[in-house]
């Protein structure tokens, strides 16, 4: 009875045990086939992103990484468009100017022409010396009693003009001429091209350009150029902005033969 | 050759005494691209600067600034 008791303890035994494991090894074999029908249709990637499901979880280091990422990129966004330190003056000479200018404004108008808030403007190589060097100009421009008056285009602007007319490591007039809309003969003979970074240049103050600003000569037609037309871009439709007390020491003079 | 600088002023424009003795104003004309242009003074200009100084010459820059070709009158720097 004992021996039939066991042999058939036994048995089941062994029964029970094969009948398990046959099914343990059905389950991946399913899985398997599965994955297998899912793997003609991973070119659509909709299908092949739940079978990474499960690096979600891993979320944390991505986490970790994302803001040390960004970190060096943040200075981009931090580009600000801002009119600078402007004082009452000049504050009202922009009021008035973005008033007769509406709806544009120079918030507009540096937004939409100058978002890197770096300006560029270009002079001969001879008033440079005479005007700039010789007289140790703490600013550029045309100064009086109330500041620093300085026309300034986007650099993008003048950069493109100006490296557009390199030929042998010399630029051709008219090249840079046709670009900005100005007569050739403006940029004969060597110049220099001076580029500010406003965000570095806390002192300056930038707003429209008006009619009773220094230097400004008026287009007394259509055809002039190299005039001045109210609405913040040259005749030679190139934007423009007037830049109050734009200090030399912290400009970057290229010399252009 | 040689030139004498009477006065600089901030306007960005000087007066000068040419070697021959005759005054030329240089002022710098433009907007984002800036040059000069010289004026010579006639007999009434050089007077009315003896007479009156930078008062006279920073009337006379600001109407080469306005118009930087002054009727003809002006030329390269």
């Amino acid at each position: 009875m004992n021996r039939t008791f066991q042999c058939l303890v036994l048995s089941t035994l062994l029964l029970a045990g094969c009948d398990s494991k046959p099914e343990a090894k059905t389950e991946p074999a399913k899985k398997a086939e599965a994955t297998k029908k899912d793997v003609p249709t991973k070119a659509d990637p909709k299908q092949a992103e739940p079978a990474k499901q499960p690096e979600p979880t891993k979320q944390p280091e991505p986490a970790v990484v994302a803001p040390t990422e960004p970190t060096p990129t943040e200075p981009t966004p931090a580009v600000v468009v801002s009119t600078g330190t402007c004082d009452e003056k000049q504050t009202a000479t922009s009021k008035e100017a973005d008033e007769r200018a509406k709806p544009y404004g120079i918030t507009e108008h540096l937004t939409k022409n100058f978002s890197d808030m770096k300006v560029s403007w270009l002079m001969k190589e001879t008033p440079y010396q005479s005007f700039v060097v010789k007289t140790a100009a703490k600013n550029f421009g045309r100064c009086d009693d109330t500041g620093c008056y300085l026309f300034a285009a986007p650099t993008t602007v003048i950069e493109k003009a100006v490296n557009d007319s390199m030929k042998d490591g010399k630029h051709d007039p008219a090249v840079i001429g046709t670009a900005l809309g100005l007569p050739a003969a403006n940029f004969e003979g060597p110049l220099r091209m001076m580029t500010l970074d406003l965000t570095a240049a806390a002192s300056a103050c930038v707003r429209l350009p008006v009619d009773s600003d220094p230097g400004v000569w008026k287009c007394k037609s259509e055809e002039d150029k190299d005039c001045f037309k109210f609405g913040g871009y040259t005749s030679g439709n190139v934007p423009e902005v007037m830049v109050i007390n734009a200090p030399v020491d912290k400009a970057v003079v290229k010399e252009i033969q | 050759m040689s030139e004498e600088v009477l006065h600089q002023s901030p306007l960005m424009y000087r007066v000068l005494r040419e070697s021959s003795g005759r005054l030329v104003i240089e002022v710098v004309v433009g907007g984002i691209a800036m040059y000069a242009v010289r004026v010579r003074l006639d007999d009434e200009e050089a007077e009315s600067w003896a007479r009156e100084g930078a008062a006279f010459s920073d009337r006379l820059a600001k109407a080469i600034t306005a118009d930087p070709k002054l009727g003809g009158r002006a030329y390269e720097a």
